[in-house]
């Protein structure tokens, strides 16, 4: 799989003095603080790095304040980074031109934003149309992808309503509608179901899953609620104080959380169906049964089953379960003792 | 138990109070354990006045106390030495020098055997020696009083210190939970605060008393200075005449020859495209008949604005034409028209500048408050040096004072629209162009609308002004009402004004009201 969008330690200083204070960083290593008080700048983010393969749902997460906004924006230059490397779709996005820039923006990156930036003159249908009238559609055709788009997101009927008579949810399909009307291979996505009830929020999130499977387009989601990362994401990377704190599959992050403000986050995570049975089973071979057990007898489950379905199995035999791999070979065990752990969240 | 809290705060007016401690703790606490009025009386307050409000640093106290002193001292020194009634004894003693002029001349006359003219003006002096003992006994009366005033200044002196006395721990008390909340201010007596107490009480005191104790005060400044001063020190008014003024006003009549001299093809350029302007809408309005107009305009208010604004335009315009202002009143909106155009014209580009750039505004904002506020005559006069007199003139002193409301309000839009919507729409590849047309300006419009409302009634409200640089119209009508005091012809031009503004404004209104209407 090839990298859409790569970042390569990009760093955000805002400010006045922002290049000198950044020269300071570079040469003498400052803290957030330190800048703060030399200089009077800002660091927004710092030396940020990841890459998102294509297809992927990268989600980013961190509490308000900690960069996770400003760095999705470094992603179509609504911010200019003051060190660093952006690459989006294989193309340096720092050397494009005004218009190439432009283009970007109309054609390969979506945005959805937090407080969806309707329109409020436009109809629905006009909003969603906006990007396509930007870059320079006939009416009728960017209508007829508009009303598709309409579809897709389950939001049909409301074409020519304003966007003040929908309700937050449906004003947010919208936004979403927006983002894909100009196809887009890239998606922003701006904590765009925060200012929603839990209720709408779920729809939404299960909504946006089905989707993202459908189109498969390659999207970054800021989000400052881990639950929504672990739900939507493929791998999350957990910002703070605008540096990346730890990136991984939510079940890297679940599990080997990098350090306490991790631990602290993935606390008051439930972990039935983010951990699985290769990580919490004892290898075959270390297994020391205290009588002796008849493995035949035993249950057999794959590597990749969840704590919530070996619980379902261990209620209902008196033996423990034996993991086995894609082969089909046994490569470890699960007790009660093992099971009752990994709910708890300690290491297997 | 508050035990802890008190001792804190106790420590703290040690701190704000620095010396006198015990004291002011003690009076402090008094008056916070008290709900209503309690007696605390500090006698440095008392003694010192204004001077201890100085040291202390309680500058609303000294000021208060200063001025109030002030009256009581000037009232004492009026008793003691006041010359009362001094201007009546100069009146009696002109009149007495009069009397003696009279008889000399009487006596003269007599002499000469003109017992006729001698009687006369023996008559004359009889006459203006009753007025002279009025004179005198007025003055007589007024020296009397002196014992009076002089009481009533002691009493007053007294009560203010009094209430200096009693008043001084509150005000110090006021201050001190003010320092407490802000820690910043005084702490304790300062001598600079001193210093500046007494400075403040030397320059303002002796002043004042010999401006109201002394019957001659520019004189008895001159003999006390021992004449160091010569007799140019005057307290009464200041001593510079028109000099300064007259050289700056010359060098002003100087500059507006100069500028009106060398850039007279400018200004005729200026008042060439306005008269263009002008010309066009006074054709369309005055030579196109008159029922074709009123047609248009009532089906233009009935399509805009709807049937009560349309039945109301056509009351209004039978009203002009029954009253023979038809042709007057075409004159008069072709004018405002032609104002409100280039207002809108120039204005809301300038506004979508100012709303932009926060430098651009902060450097217009003076030039926009000096449009509104400076009165219209003061800029009529170079309009006229520079213009001439006409509608083309009359129309541009109308965009200085008609074109800052669109200017602020479209700005005040502009900064209105939401950084969210805008950072939405660059990032779906806006250019800056289409920013300012697809979003800006729409989400910009309630607030352009109202400033170009206001701009067409503020032109409207230029319409007599204007019309004294000769530009016509109903301006006209009314300045000749004013002119010759005709009340009835100015109260039915000033209708057909009226009637007119309401129109055009209920028109634009309602428009803009059906198509907000139909959006929302």
């Amino acid at each position: 799989m090839d990298d859409v969008i790569t970042l390569d330690s990009v760093w955000k200083v805002f400010g006045e003095n922002a290049d000198v204070a950044m020269k300071a960083i570079c040469e003498r290593g400052l803290s957030k603080a330190e800048v703060l008080k030399e200089f009077g700048c800002v660091v927004g983010i710092a030396d940020v790095s990841f890459s998102v393969k294509r297809g992927e749902i990268f989600c980013v997460m961190g509490l308000s304040g900690s960069g996770k906004s400003t760095m999705v924006r470094h992603l179509n230059r609504l911010i200019e980074p003051t060190a660093g490397q952006i690459s989006v779709l294989g193309k340096d996005m720092l050397s494009l031109s005004e218009s190439e820039l432009r283009e970007m923006r109309a054609r390969h990156i979506g945005m959805v934003f937090q407080h969806m930036a309707l329109l409020p003159h436009r109809t629905v249908l006009d909003n969603v149309a906006f990007p396509l009238q930007v870059r320079g559609e006939s009416k009728s055709r960017r209508w007829d992808i508009s009303q598709k788009c309409l579809e897709r997101v389950n939001l049909i009927g409301y074409d020519d309503r304003f966007p003040s008579e929908l309700s937050g949810g449906m004003q947010q399909r919208v936004g979403l509608a927006r983002a894909l009307a100009s196809n887009p291979d890239v998606l922003l996505m701006d904590e765009p179901f925060s200012a929603l009830d839990p209720l709408i929020r779920r729809q939404l999130q299960d909504q946006f899953m089905v989707l993202s499977e459908d189109l498969n387009k390659t999207t970054v989601f800021i989000t400052h609620d881990l639950e929504e990362a672990i739900r939507i994401g493929n791998r999350i990377a957990i910002m703070k104080d605008g540096r990346i704190v730890q990136i991984g599959t939510p079940e890297e992050i679940v599990t080997r959380p990098a350090d306490e403000y991790v631990r602290d986050f993935v606390e008051g995570i439930s972990k039935l169906k983010l951990v699985f049975a290769h990580s919490i089973m004892i290898p075959i071979k270390d297994y020391k049964p205290k009588r002796l057990v008849n493995f035949d007898e035993s249950p057999r489950a794959s590597h990749g089953t969840d704590l919530d379905q070996l619980i379902d199995i261990a209620t209902s035999t008196e033996n423990v379960i034996v993991i086995v791999d894609d082969d089909g070979t046994d490569i470890g065990v699960v007790d009660r003792a093992t099971l009752l752990k990994g709910i708890q969240g300690g290491k297997a | 138990m508050t035990e802890g809290a008190h001792h804190t705060q106790d420590h703290s007016v040690a701190a704000f109070v620095d010396t006198h401690t015990e004291y002011y703790e003690a009076e402090f606490a008094k008056i916070q354990g008290k709900t209503g009025f309690t007696i605390s009386w500090n006698m440095m307050a008392a003694l010192f006045g204004p001077l201890w409000g100085a040291a202390r640093g309680v500058w609303g106290y000294f000021w208060t106390f200063l001025v109030l002193e002030l009256f009581a001292l000037v009232q004492v020194g009026r008793g003691l030495w006041g010359e009362l009634g001094a201007d009546q004894l100069e009146r009696y003693e002109r009149l007495a020098a009069n009397i003696a002029r009279r008889e000399a001349q009487a006596a003269e006359l007599a002499a000469v055997g003109d017992a006729e003219g001698a009687a006369s003006k023996l008559k004359i002096a009889e006459n203006l020696r009753d007025a002279a003992e009025t004179a005198l006994e007025a003055a007589q009366m007024a020296s009397n009083a002196a014992a009076t005033i002089l009481i009533t200044g002691i009493v007053l002196l007294v009560t203010v210190k009094v209430v200096e006395g009693l008043y001084a721990n509150y005000a110090y008390e006021a201050q001190y939970l003010r320092w407490r909340s802000v820690q910043k201010g005084q702490i304790g007596v300062r001598w600079p605060s001193v210093l500046f107490g007494l400075i403040g009480m030397i320059a303002i005191w002796p002043l004042t008393i010999v401006r109201f104790t002394v019957g001659k005060p520019d004189e008895f400044l001159a003999t006390f200075t021992g004449g160091l001063l010569g007799g140019r020190l005057t307290i009464s008014e200041f001593p510079v005449g028109k000099e300064y003024f007259t050289v700056l006003a010359k060098q002003g009549d100087v500059g507006f020859d100069w500028l009106a001299n060398n850039f007279g093809d400018v200004f005729d350029g200026v008042t060439a495209g306005i008269r263009w302007v002008l010309d066009g809408l006074e054709v369309l309005l005055i030579q196109t008949p008159w029922p074709v107009v009123m047609f248009v305009t009532v089906v233009l208010a009935l399509r805009l604005a709807g049937m009560r604004v349309a039945i109301f335009t056509a009351a209004s315009l039978a009203y002009l034409a029954f009253m023979g202002l038809w042709e007057l009143a075409m004159i008069t909106v072709a004018l405002i028209g032609a104002g409100a155009f280039l207002c809108i014209l120039i204005g809301i580009p300038l506004g979508i500048w100012f709303g932009k750039s926060k430098r651009a505004y902060t450097i217009a904002e003076p030039v926009l408050d000096f449009m509104q506020t400076m009165p219209a005559f003061v800029y009529l006069i170079p309009i006229i040096a520079f213009f001439g007199t006409g509608k083309p003139p009359g129309v541009l002193a109308t965009l200085i004072f008609a074109m800052p409301p669109v200017i602020r309000l479209t700005a005040l839009g502009m900064r209105g629209v939401p950084e969210t919507t805008k950072e939405a729409a660059i990032a779906f590849g806006c250019s800056k162009r289409q920013l300012l047309f697809n979003v800006e300006l729409p989400l910009a419009l309630p607030s352009i609308m109202t400033g170009i409302n206001q701009t067409i009634l503020m032109a409207l409200s230029m319409v007599v002004i204007a019309s004294l640089i000769g530009a016509e119209g109903l301006g006209a009508l009314i300045l000749e009402a004013l002119q010759y005091a005709a009340k009835g012809q100015g109260l039915l031009g000033g209708l057909a004004i009226l009637f007119c503004a309401m129109v055009i404004d209920r028109v634009a209104q309602g428009a803009y009201k059906r198509k907000a209407g139909s959006n929302a």
